[in-house]
């Protein structure tokens, strides 16, 4: 569940994913195709992985890279381990700074990234029905200081992401809570009158974790730093601005949201880690700047060693008609961008599909400054992509594409209209009305686009200029004034791997918390619960069936694009991977300076 | 904000222009038999009177006042003119005028010829009309700043006038109050308030919309209404110790009309001196403020177009370049003619 950080996007909100995705890689350094890129399937697991990390062919070692972020991702505000629930953020933190159970490994020759232990020896050990798993730790890891890191570490570490107060943006609210034996009760280690956590028990190197429920996906859980080792001394809320390191990179210094620079770590070592790279000799990550400048950087390649997360659409077209854009990659990002209808008002099936043949995609899309088929897709632009709930390349995604009433989705205002009509609305008759980033006019030309379908297929709007901060304030709390007076929300969702599990309930459960639109049907909800307990090899299929079932038969959500990203790339930096893992971000392991 | 040139030709001008002032402002007493026909032909041209005769041989002055005229006419006409030209502020489907694969206009700059329909070509990634939004923007801009400049202007005066002319405990209070306004900075207070209002009416965009743009004005003129007090004060406080004032005062003139009949008609000149010069400060502090994103809101305004036009500087420069020159042109026009009236007015260039 990364939400993605909310941008002007299409739906008005939107885009940088907070969420470690794992699909299977893709995008390599050579991928110039302008089209939306299929995202590659999931990669597999290799519990015998061992370090070192195989080789990047011509991979040099020295040189410092630039990493811009630009405006809107302001970067990391805390770089603490249990907090880390951001793409931009984890790339950092998992490809650099800290270790955790597991990880993800790069086959160098297809791109395919595979599950691979980390700290862990295998990649666990479940019992038959998943709620019990046992990890075993290697010997031989070092704090950047030089001190062992124990199990006794690990297991504080994953305590800490139990803590939803300190912790509030991090994965362990999704994960650890509801799976954990116990976890929904256990605050962390930091609540008042904390005991010790049963649910985690350290025997010598060994940790024995034991779930409420089945949690076949425990081993790609430990991919995020949260599980994780961190110092039995460190505070809660400092703890974050200069962590210690167990990656072959540690701080030399950080400035929250603005700079982070990065040097080797002398403790870390390669034959222990089976995936990260230490070929630079420093990394500069630079938050929040101009977008314009970051993209103009790579072009006129005067930062050869710079990279760039994300260049924005005219950027991206104003070096295409300079010829300059050699430096530029489009790369896929496992999300989708939803517009919610709020269940609870918006009841008709056919005005919810109505919606979808009233919302002017490509439009709204163009005015927003995206590109319609670069960076943001969905079946408006390549039918196979269709209109569904996952993102290209999840593991049991079928497209979602079918006919309403006679019609593909596609915005057709004489469609909509006749779907409220069979509702038993008249033109002008029924009221939608939803919020807009008005800080830029980006967001506020794509409203006007979206406000103008909404007119010509018969709606009557009403929408509201937002400027305080992100859209989330207003969609996730029903207290908010404005979550009162609107009737559709929205959300960008990410993978957090590739596996349904992590997509489908965060958007459908009852009660959850970027089911914005507040769907709920407990038919839904019982057939989530079932597929939970079904053989693991059978789950993808089922999650993907539960996905046409709901879409043809609720239609909760209104897809309004699937997300690719521009990189920019500087002629001087070799190895370059677009890190579908984690949602789409530079893969910081396998960079290096030519 | 400030407005310097003006204060300190007020200062030093004032006094040699007195004599002249005292001939037109008391005829009734500076009678003189003998020498009637004589006096008359100096006495009949007013200072004000001078100023614009000069004023009407100064080309750059009579090129500016066309230019601002031409602005102004857009601004009052600017429904009119829409329609004359066939175009509108209203939103379209983005892809009737766009091409979706570039976000660049399909019709008209930078890429095809020049639109009769669209004589400023289209925006990008929308594709609303420039020409529309570039008069609607004029007219944002010229409407606010008069109103901030009278709105500043007036309560300048009477607390100047107030302050020179009473003296004593309430000059202490208005000097006081002027220079507590003068340390406050500006933009912060733009920028705090701007948030507060999008929360008090965020669900009632219509008033924001109203309420946004009289809140910018008020801001405007609560940190604008200091310099033209201290002008006033300064001279206010030298004018009353003349005689024609004493007089009044001596034979019993009620103090509002001392201080409207008497001494405001010799402060014309500087006033119209910092009105022209306020004038342009305001255009442009209104286009700053919109590009930063706490100005109007719910119309269209220059800033609002650079601030998205900036990213457009290489593939369509056209775009950003209709606001710039528009703000840049009205702004010289009017910074030359305040020029141009204060020269006229100011004695010591008359020769």
């Amino acid at each position: 569940m990364r939400r993605k950080k909310a941008l002007v996007a299409g739906i008005s909100a939107a885009a940088l994913a907070l969420t470690l995705a794992a699909c299977g890689g893709s995008g390599g350094g050579d991928d110039k195709s302008d089209g939306f890129t299929n995202v590659e399937g999931a990669g597999g697991k290799n519990p015998d992985a061992k370090g070192p990390a195989p080789e990047v062919p011509g991979a040099k070692t020295g040189g410092d890279i630039t990493v811009l972020a630009p405006d809107p991702d302001d970067g990391p505000t805390s770089l603490d381990p249990a907090g880390l629930w951001s793409v931009t953020d984890n790339a950092i933190a998992q490809d650099l700074l800290f270790r955790s159970l597991t990880t993800w490994q790069q086959d160098p020759d297809t791109g395919e990234y595979t599950l691979v232990p980390d700290l862990a020896t295998d990649l666990g050990t479940p019992n038959s029905d998943f709620t019990e798993w046992k990890f075993t730790l290697k010997d031989g890891i070092k704090w950047e200081n030089g001190d062992p890191v124990t199990a006794e570490e690990v297991k504080f570490g994953m305590e800490r992401s139990f803590d939803a107060d300190t912790f509030a943006t991090g994965p362990g609210t999704s994960y650890s809570k509801p799976y954990f034996l116990g976890g929904d009760k256990y605050n962390g280690p930091y609540a008042s009158g904390a005991k010790d956590f049963p649910a985690i028990q350290v025997d010598g190197n060994t940790l024995t974790l034991k779930m409420a429920k089945p949690f076949p996906e425990m081993d790609y859980y430990g991919i995020f730093p949260a599980m994780g080792p961190v110092p039995l001394d460190a505070k809660a809320p400092d703890y974050g601005l200069k962590p210690l390191s167990t990656g072959p990179y540690k701080i030399q210094s950080y400035e929250p949201n603005q700079k982070l620079v990065l040097v080797k770590n002398d403790q870390w070592d390669p034959a222990t880690d089976p995936a990260r790279h230490q070929y630079a000799d420093t990394f500069t990550f630079e938050f929040g700047g101009d977008p314009t400048v970051a993209a103009k950087t790579v072009e006129s390649d005067s930062g050869s060693t710079t990279l760039v997360t994300n260049v924005e659409g005219q950027d991206y077209t104003a070096a295409k008609q300079a010829g300059n854009d050699q430096n530029m990659i489009v790369g896929p990002q496992p999300c989708t961008s939803f517009v919610m209808p709020n269940y609870d008002k918006v009841k008709e099936l056919q005005v919810r599909q109505a919606l979808a043949f009233a919302y002017p995609y490509e439009d709204v899309w163009s005015a927003a400054g995206e590109l319609p088929g670069v960076t943001r897709a969905n079946g408006v632009t390549d039918d196979t992509l269709g209109f569904g709930l996952l993102p290209p390349g999840m593991a049991g995604r079928k497209a979602w594409n079918p006919e309403i009433d006679g019609e593909t989705i596609q915005y057709d205002p004489e469609h909509a209209k006749q779907l409220l009509k069979e509702a038993g609305y008249d033109p002008g008759e029924y009221e939608v009305s939803f919020v807009y980033d008005a800080t830029t006019p980006q967001g506020k030309a794509g409203a006007e686009q979206r406000k103008l379908g909404y007119e010509k297929s018969g709606f009557s709007v009403k929408m509201y200029p937002y400027t305080a901060g992100s859209l989330y304030d207003v969609w996730t709390d029903p207290n908010n004034k404005l979550y009162k007076k609107i009737n559709l929300l929205g959300t960008a969702w990410c993978q957090d791997w590739p596996s349904p599990a992590t997509f489908l309930p965060p958007i459908l459960e009852t009660g959850a918390a970027y089911n914005t639109g507040n769907f709920s049907e407990s038919s839904v909800d019982d057939q989530m619960n079932e597929i939970r307990t079904l053989p693991v090899d059978q789950q993808a299929d089922a999650w993907g069936e539960l996905e046409q079932k709901v879409m043809t038969d609720y239609q909760p959500v209104i897809n309004v694009g699937y997300y690719q990203g521009i990189f920019g790339v500087g002629s001087g930096i070799g190895g370059f991977n677009n890190d579908t893992t984690v949602g789409g971000a530079p893969d910081y392991r396998t960079t290096y300076v030519k | 904000m400030r407005h310097v040139p003006a204060a300190a030709f007020g200062n030093e001008g004032m006094g040699m222009s007195l004599p002249v002032i005292d001939l037109s402002s008391h005829e009734d007493a500076a009678t003189s038999p003998g020498s009637e026909v004589e006096r008359k032909e100096i006495a009949g041209r007013s200072p004000t009177r001078i100023a614009f005769d000069r004023l009407r041989k100064d080309p750059v002055a009579v090129i500016c006042v066309v230019v601002i005229l031409f602005f102004i006419v857009v601004a009052v006409f600017a429904p009119l003119l829409e329609k004359l030209f066939g175009v509108s502020t209203d939103t379209v489907l983005a892809s009737t005028r766009v091409d979706l694969v570039t976000g660049l206009p399909k019709i008209g700059p930078p890429n095809h010829g020049f639109d009769p329909d669209h004589p400023f070509g289209v925006a990008p990634g929308d594709g609303t009309d420039n020409l529309a939004v570039w008069i609607e923007g004029c007219r944002t801009s010229l409407y606010l700043a008069t109103v901030a400049t009278v709105g500043s202007t007036a309560i300048g005066i009477v607390l100047g006038l107030l302050a020179g002319f009473l003296g004593g405990i309430v000059d202490t209070i208005i000097s006081f109050f002027i220079d507590l306004f003068l340390t406050f900075p500006f933009l912060l207070a733009a920028l705090s308030v701007a948030p507060i209002l999008n929360e008090r009416y965020a669900t009632e965009p219509d008033k924001l919309a109203v309420v946004s743009f009289y809140v910018l004005v008020a801001i405007l003129v609560f940190f604008g209404w200091m310099t033209v007090a201290r002008l006033v004060r300064g001279e206010a406080l030298a004018l009353r110790e003349r005689e024609f004032v004493k007089a009044a005062r001596v034979i019993g003139v009620p103090t509002w009309q001392v201080l409207f009949k008497e001494i405001l008609p010799n402060l014309l000149a500087p006033i119209i001196v910092s009105i022209s010069l306020g004038l342009p400060t305001f255009v442009a502090l209104e286009a700053g403020l919109s590009y930063l994103g706490i100005g109007v809101t719910g119309r269209e305004s220059w800033g609002v177009t650079i601030n998205a036009a900036t990213k457009y500087w290489e593939t369509y420069p056209q775009y950003l370049l209709e606001p710039v020159l528009g703000i840049a042109i009205l702004v010289v026009a009017l910074n030359l003619l305040g020029d141009a009236v204060r020269d006229a007015f100011d004695p010591k260039t008359r020769r």
